[in-house]
């Protein structure tokens, strides 16, 4: 899987779940301001992203550090990187 | 398919549009100042007979509504459907998808009246309102924790009252269903009380956002059948239970409309 089948996924696999507008699926967007996320939508959010890429998620320290779509792209290559 | 609701504003006023409006709001102004003088002597009689305050204003609030439907009788068809679905002092959480400002309004339309109303925080700033809200312990749910809103919701389900929610968390500006948040159905689950999905339509007709005009029209209030929430325990239970109400609302939707188109 390449970098970009990587963020593809988890912008497919967000916009299902949240219902999202891919056009302001941006990396810079906040997943709060700009998506209009909600704290309780940052465990759905972990919920999908281990559905899609088959891996736990443990780092709750590090979820709660996201804030942009970016930051998850980062967070998920870089699970993905340690589990390669 | 999205419905245009700002297309409504620029359809030329009738007559019966601006009689309506020529009555409804001073009615309104008028009913709400007669439920305000009349509450003290209505919550002083209810606590002497010692009916709890929460409990109580939720029954005046309940019976302000039905005021409210009365007087848009005139200008406004109201259906109620599914009235069976619903049982006497059972608790349960109410989903119900959100149009308009007056949905609040047309659950005076339920046979119940023990609800706590779960909302955001700007319905609290109106001044007019506030007091009762919070008598009523009614939930701002934008402000507060998940442990704090299901302690809350708990505590009503205790009492054999039910629980409001608008999962949508805002009214929709196209007509159609918005994406639905998560806190309602984790509070079902956790609460093990029965979900029951309420659609509303025709209310975004009356007053969607955006619009300062009323215009006539017919509201349906559906009950849809309970749904039993100890089969959604497992961790992505909220998830699939929130599919099913949305799926199980749009249906009800769809076919509420169609019924409507029919009758045209």
């Amino acid at each position: 899987m390449t970098e970009q089948d990587v963020i593809e996924l988890i912008d497919s696999s967000l916009a299902e779940e949240f219902e999202l507008n891919r056009e302001e699926m941006t990396p810079e967007a906040n997943i709060y301001e700009d998506l209009g996320l909600d704290s309780l939508d940052t465990v759905d959010m972990v919920i999908v992203l281990e559905a899609a890429f088959k891996f736990k998620i443990r780092e709750e320290e590090a979820v709660r550090g996201i804030r942009t779509l970016g930051d998850i792209h980062r967070f998920v290559l870089e699970k993905m990187a340690e589990s390669s | 398919m999205s419905r245009s609701l700002s297309g409504l504003s620029h359809q030329p006023l009738s007559a019966v549009v601006v009689l309506m409006n020529l009555w409804c709001y001073p009615a309104l102004v008028l009913w709400t100042l007669t439920g305000m003088a009349l509450f003290p002597l209505f919550y002083l009689s209810g606590r002497l007979l010692q009916l709890p305050p929460d409990r109580l204003t939720r029954l005046a609030i309940w019976i302000y509504g039905r005021g409210w439907l009365l007087l848009m009788r005139p200008f406004v068809r109201f259906r109620r459907q599914g009235m069976e679905h619903l049982t006497k002092d059972r608790p349960c959480l109410f989903a119900v998808n959100h149009f308009s400002f007056f949905d609040t309004y047309c659950m005076a339309l339920l046979p119940v009246y023990n609800i706590m109303f779960a909302v955001r925080s700007w319905p609290f700033r109106m001044f007019w309102y506030r007091g009762f809200m919070r008598l009523a312990r009614y939930l701002d749910v934008e402000g507060s924790p998940l442990e704090v809103i299901l302690e809350h919701c708990r505590h009503a389900f205790s009492r054999q009252g039910a629980v409001l929610f608008f999962p949508e968390g805002h009214r929709s500006r196209t007509g159609e269903l918005q994406r639905f948040y998560s806190g309602a159905f984790k509070v079902a689950i956790a609460s093990k009380v029965e979900l029951v999905p309420l659609c509303i339509a025709g209310t975004e007709s009356l007053l969607p956002p955006g619009r300062k005009l009323f215009r006539p029209c017919t509201v349906t209030l559906r009950v849809l059948p309970p749904i039993d929430t100890h089969d959604f325990q497992d961790r992505q239970g909220h998830i699939r239970l929130r599919k099913l109400t949305k799926e199980r609302l749009a249906a009800a939707l769809d076919d509420i409309r169609r019924q409507d188109a029919h009758a045209l």
